[in-house]
């Protein structure tokens, strides 16, 4: 029968003259009957969409008769999933009527099943056009950071990572354009993403674990950039903007185009930014009394720039491009010496020596090349084919007193494939192929992880199914690592232990000698290979279980391959400051000497049992999302203080002989905290909640609010862990004026971990105005904003340098802004 | 209440996922322990000046009489670390500019080799990195048609490969540093000519002074291979391009040396001298003297911290040599009386590692110490002391080998190979004494010095 068909199409196909395939024509309502313009409509597991026209009409032709799938959104509304039976003659007059979402709603792109902030079982925030254009920042953290479940690791401006319910690092994946973004900032917080959200067009929040659709480095969630690199149409477009902020004395520019002509469709984006160290409304150092008004953060100027060049070949059935980039950036690393949770320790040398300290610059450098492709097939079986392929060259030097310290490279090769199968029983979805070939290494003065190769091989396989009112969703992923490092160093390393006990902070002035082991005069080497396995599966459902309401649950279980430097790091990481030893290497205690050696105890893999709950409110004036979550992570690799100190002869601000006597009377300028990896089970527990409520036409208010909890299993809490939040926004919006006022409230941190401070609470006030001026029949819009409007000191718990730099002071934004 | 309802799906999601499997494996080889870069603790006086730095005597390498064999030793307790097979037999051997590596020509292999000695330095910023490993042959190679003169200076190492007329193969040159062998670097500096030569080429930071070989009509030089003209060459992309082309010929153009103002090449009729001035090129020749009594001068040594060079003027194939002191800045050329014994033929010369001696080895088994003594703001070469190094008959001298020497960098010290012996001799240049003896068991055919440069 369904061969018989086959058949049908394929003569239908030598005969375009006769048409047996049907049309529907119709057009998109919204309640009040008003027609919709601009509103997609999709045909479910294929590649048909159009878009209505200023009278909302759209006609979808050569469709396939039978049971048709429809998905029509559109701004501003839900998005509706329609399912049909669609005659041979085809239909007329189809009438479809949108509901208003309070709630922005947008699919997140490639994923082989359908995902959105109201749809899914999983927890995503997708944010794009104006609210990016809002929100963007400098770094991708600060980016987003106003979304509910992320925050931002704040490093002085110049670097952050989203952190996502608590977690980031090696946890959370960020990926440009589904693929990984290929740079260091997995590695250490002073090292910046090479991702830009001024030239982006969407950003995906994956919050919790998505190793099913990302595999193995996105246990805590995934962040993924998108941009039109590799233009699926060639519909000439574009955006520009030109920006300057007070408080760094920021300048930006960026813009991106896409066009071309017949089947060729060419892209082309660049960005450009400068900005100086920035103002703070006190002494950038906790410890400072110093009084004024005149305060900036030392060596926390950037100037980045970034041009990408994409073209495609538009087929019938689909397309194929590819893209180039060039993406440079150079930025102060602040307190570059200081950072990390010992701070304690450190402050009373530190006062000291803090002008004898030399600035550290990162230079950046990425060149990506992006292949992408997608085909509608006519198979029995499967009906599209997507391809992603990306090579990426990374390089960023330290460059610590006008010399290169530190030179990181990664370069990453990778391949992802996946195959749509067609409906099979009411099940849609389909099989993903990822292979990821990452090189990393570092080399110079805080090399301290070795050269590794890690190797990835992954198949995975989702499925989603409607029954009556309830969407089901499974999927599962195998995968292997395969980390090898031919030449992982263990040192004997001087070690000793303070006579008062570390976690006495004042009085560690008055220790005397410290003890030093013996030096044994060579390092051993070992030829290490880890071979993992990680398994994920999960499930969720949605369930309509009254109109416009509905309740998901996922539950799943994923496990990660824990990284090269969690592994196999022995050495100095000044971005932390600390002495970093892997999980590969235990300490060994015998009497009163200590030293490392190989780890005998099995190398285990971190696995996530998390559930989620999500209860949501869809369509009408008023919408909701709240979100629950239980997260219990088993062999949660973090570093854990020894106690012991290690003896580094790297020393920054180091300048001659003059310098010795400095530093003669100060013991321990020359030794870090020596923190080891090790796991221990955690669990995670927190919500988020978003609310919005469109006031009329003109108003909308809403709230979000987050909250995670993440502790040992066996007692004590981890660091670094975001505080409670609450944020409300007003916003006004005519044909020509937009108003949004922004307040967000950080509660004061005191859950924290042996080595770390509490942290105050704080509320930060943006505003912001944009003018629409429509020149030259584009849409142009002036903008200002204003952040941090009450100039409020704001320290970032989650930051390595929290104690050294606080959050921007007042800052006066204003911009221009066209679209065409 | 929610945490208990929490535990209790949790407990239910977790009896049903348990079953799925998840597999981690480790193998871990254990490698040769290196010998630590450093002393990592050095005591409770907090001293971090010299910290990262190694005292090392240094290292050599050896090659044996069939050329097929490199050794390296330690010369810090005269034993030997490892030796190598090399791909082709050779008897070039010499340093790359940084004196990590040690370079082993093979001319007729179009090749030249490199063994890495195991000991560096890094300059990390804020302070000196030592390192000191076991030796490794790198499985870097460069290659080219005919490899022949090999010129350092200041960290870089220029390669003139001659080219061959016979197979139609052009001149160039590469120039690589430490550091290009280190990361094995697939492009490097190159300066590619139309025709072949036996040239030369001076690395300059990122000038290259290379001779230029013109249309066979127009050659000054009786024997046409050889160069007679010099033309400089500024870096642009990995490739040298032709900036400044010095009008005044140099026929026959053999031997060169650079110090850092001067660059000179031998002539057949004198010394040219090549300069900048005022941001401009110049040049200059200094005639030949009669007391080269008909010879010319065909090699030529000079030393950063000398700003006279020592030419060397002797029959082709060797025999009994003139020397001259060549002042650059002056335009002068001097004789130098190093008072030659009967039948005594160079074989081979050098500044010592301070530039303080100029020591000329000679096939008799003597070696020649000149030293500059300063007359009337003009140093002025002469004699100091001649030192016997060997007790053989020098007729026993294996055919193709001679005597070889190399001298430290880090210490005033000469090593001299003697194959009829079988052993080095290593020799305190400022008491002129032999200081120690390293035995061997094979024929030496060359050897050099390798290790950390002591600024």
């Amino acid at each position: 029968m369904y061969y018989k068909k086959q058949l049908a199409v394929a003569i239908a196909a030598l005969f375009p003259l006769v048409s047996a395939a049907s049309e529907i024509d119709g057009t998109v309502l919204n309640v009040q009957g008003k027609p919709v313009a601009g509103a997609f409509v999709e045909v479910e597991g294929k590649s048909q969409s159009v878009k209505t026209d200023k009278n909302g009409q759209f006609t979808l032709s050569e469709l396939e008769p039978g049971m048709t799938k429809l998905h029509i959104f559109a701004d501003g509304f839900a998005h509706l999933h329609q399912q049909l039976q669609l005659p041979e003659s085809g239909l007329d007059n189809y009438l479809v009527r949108l509901n208003r979402s309070a709630i922005e709603v947008i699919d997140v792109v490639s994923a082989p099943v359908h995902m959105s902030v109201m749809e899914s079982a999983i927890p995503v925030n997708v944010i794009s056009g104006e609210s990016l254009r809002r929100r963007q920042a400098s770094t991708l953290g600060d980016s987003l950071e106003k979304l509910a479940g992320v925050n931002t690791n704040y490093h002085g401006g110049v670097a952050s990572t989203p952190i996502i319910r608590g977690l980031s690092g090696p946890r959370v994946l960020i990926t440009q354009n589904g693929l990984d973004v290929g740079d260091v900032s997995r590695v250490g917080p002073d090292h910046s993403v090479a991702a830009e959200a001024s030239t982006a067009t969407q950003i995906e929040v994956l919050r919790g674990p998505a190793t099913l659709f990302y595999g193995s480095g996105a246990i805590g969630g995934v962040v993924n950039v998108i941009d039109g690199r590799v233009p699926v149409d060639n519909a000439t477009r574009g955006e520009w903007n030109l920006e300057t902020s007070s408080v760094n004395d920021k300048k930006q520019a960026s813009f991106n185009l896409t066009s071309g002509r017949d089947s060729v469709a060419v892209y082309l984006d660049g960005y450009w930014r400068e900005s100086d160290d920035y103002q703070v409304p006190v002494a950038p150092d906790a410890d400072s009394n110093a009084q004024g008004d005149d305060f900036t953060v030392e060596n926390s100027a950037e100037k980045s720039n970034g041009l990408t060049l994409g073209a495609s070949y538009l087929l019938d059935q689909g397309y194929l491009g590819f893209s180039v980039e060039q993406f440079n950036r150079e930025y102060g690393v602040p307190g570059h010496s200081h950072g990390g949770e010992n701070e304690e320790h450190e402050h009373e040398e530190h006062d000291e020596d803090n002008h004898a300290e030399e600035s550290v610059l990162a230079d950046l450098e990425q060149t990506r090349i992006q292949v992408m492709g997608e085909l509608a097939l006519d198979y029995q079986w499967f009906n599209k084919l997507t391809i992603r392929a990306a090579m990426t060259d990374y390089e960023h030097a330290e460059i610590e007193g006008g010399s290169v310290g530190t030179v990181f490279e990664n370069s990453t090769e990778e391949l992802r494939a996946d195959l749509h199968h067609n409906e099979f029983a009411g099940w849609q979805g389909g099989i993903s192929l990822h292979y990821k070939n990452t090189e990393i290494s570092a080399t110079g003065s805080e090399a301290f992880t070795p050269p590794t190769q890690a190797q990835t091989l992954a198949m995975a396989l989702m499925e989603e199914k409607h029954i009556d009112d309830v969407l089901f969703s499974f999927g599962v992923r195998a995968e292997q690592v395969k980390l090898s490092a031919d030449r992982v160093f263990l040192p004997h390393l001087g070690l000793h232990q303070h006579h008062e006990q570390a976690t006495d902070e004042h009085e560690h002035h008055a220790h005397t000698d410290a003890e030093h082991t013996q030096v044994l005069d060579f390092t051993q080497v070992y030829d290490v290979e880890h071979t993992f396995t990680p398994v994920s599966l999960s499930a969720g459902l949605v369930w309509d279980f009254v109109e416009h309401y509905n309740l998901g649950i996922s539950v799943s279980r994923s496990q990660r391959a824990p990284s090269a430097s969690e592994l196999l790091s022995f050495g100095p990481h000044i971005g932390t400051r600390s002495y970093e030893v892997g999980a590969l290497f235990t300490l060994h205690q015998h009497e009163d000497e200590s030293h490392f050696e190989l780890n005998q105890a099995a190398i285990a893999l971190e696995t996530s049992n998390n559930i989620d709950l999500t209860l949501r409110k869809t369509q009408g004036d008023l919408g909701f999302v709240f979100n629950v979550f239980y997260n219990r992570v088993d062999n949660f690799y973090y570093q854990a203080a020894t106690g012991l100190f290690a003896e580094v002869s790297h020393q920054h601000g180091e300048s001659g002989h003059a310098h010795e006597e400095e530093h003669a009377h100060d013991e321990h300028a020359s030794e870090l905290p020596v923190y080891l990896f090790q796991s221990d089970d955690v669990i995670l527990t927190g919500f988020e909640a978003q609310v919005a409520w469109q006031i009329n036409d003109e108003f909308k208010a809403s709230a979000f609010s987050d909250y995670v909890r993440a502790k040992l299993q066996d007692g004590g809490d981890l660091p670094r862990t975001p505080p409670l939040r609450l944020g409300t926004q007003f916003s006004y919006q005519n044909e020509q004026l937009s108003a949004h006022l922004d307040i967000t409230r950080y509660q004061e941190q005191d859950k924290v971990s042996g080595f770390e401070t509490t942290t105050a609470g704080y509320t930060l006030v943006d505003v912001q105005v944009a003018y629409d001026l429509s020149l030259l029949n584009q849409d142009t819009a002036l903008y200002l904003k204003i952040n941090n409007l009450t100039d409020e000191a704001a320290r970032v718990h989650t930051s390595f340098l929290k104690d050294l730099t606080p959050r921007p002071g007042r800052n006066i934004t204003a911009g221009i802004r066209g679209y065409f | 209440m929610k945490t208990f309802h929490l535990n209790i799906l949790a407990a239910a999601v977790s009896a049903l996922l348990l079953s799925a499997c998840g597999d981690a494996e480790t193998t871990i080889v254990e490698r040769a322990p290196v010998e630590n870069e450093a002393d990592y603790n050095h005591g409770d006086d907090h001293q971090h000046d010299d910290s990262y730095e190694i005292k090392s005597a240094g290292r050599l390498a050896v090659l044996t009489a069939g050329g097929d064999e490199a050794l390296i030793y330690d010369l810090d307790d005269a034993s030997l670390l490892d030796s190598f097979t090399l791909s082709n037999a050779s008897s070039t051997l010499s340093s790359s500019a940084g004196f990590r590596y040690a370079v082993i020509n093979n001319r007729a292999a179009d090749q030249v080799e490199f063994i890495d000695s195991g000991l560096w330095r890094e300059d990390h910023g804020e302070h000196l990195h030592d390192y000191k490993q076991a030796p490794d042959l790198s499985g870097y190679k460069v290659s080219g048609s005919r490899p022949t003169h090999l010129v350092k200076h200041d960290e870089q190492l220029a390669i003139f490969y001659d080219g061959n007329s016979d197979t139609g193969e052009a001149a160039s040159v590469q120039v690589l540093t430490d550091a290009d062998i280190a990361n094995q670097t697939e492009n490097l500096p190159a300066l590619n000519y139309s025709v072949n030569m036996h040239g030369v080429a001076e690395p300059h930071a990122d000038h290259l002074f290379a001779s230029v070989r013109r249309d066979d009509s127009l050659s000054t030089s009786a024997n046409k291979v050889l160069p007679d003209q010099v033309a400089v060459y500024h870096l642009h992309d990995d490739e040298y391009e032709q900036e400044h082309i010095f009008l005044q010929t140099c026929p026959d153009l053999h031997g060169a040396a650079q110090n850092e103002a001067y660059q000179v090449y031998g002539c057949s009729d004198g010394v040219l001298v090549t300069y900048q001035a005022d941001g401009a090129y110049a040049s200059a020749k200094i005639d030949n003297i009669d007391a080269l009594d008909g010879l010319r001068v065909g090699s030529i040594y000079g030393h950063h911290e000398q700003g006279s060079f020592i030419g060397v003027a002797s029959q082709h194939g060797g025999g009994s040599a003139v020397l001259v002191q060549i002042e650059a800045g002056e335009q002068e050329m001097q004789a130098i009386d190093w008072q030659p014994q009967v039948d005594a033929h160079p074989v081979a010369y050098s500044f010592s590692a301070g530039g303080e001696h100029f020591l000329i080895l000679d096939n008799l088994g003597y070696l020649t110490l000149l030293s500059a003594h300063q007359h009337d703001d003009h140093s002025h070469w002469q004699f100091e002391t001649r030192i016997d190094i060997s007790e053989q008959d020098i007729a026993d001298m294996p055919e193709g080998l001679s005597f070889e020497m190399t001298v430290s960098q880090n210490d005033d010290l000469v090593f001299i190979a003697d194959p009829i012996a079988q052993h080095i001799l290593q020799i305190d240049l400022e008491t002129a004494e032999v200081v120690r003896d390293i035995e061997l068991n094979f024929a030496p055919a060359a050897l050099t010095w390798l290790g950390i440069v002591d600024d």
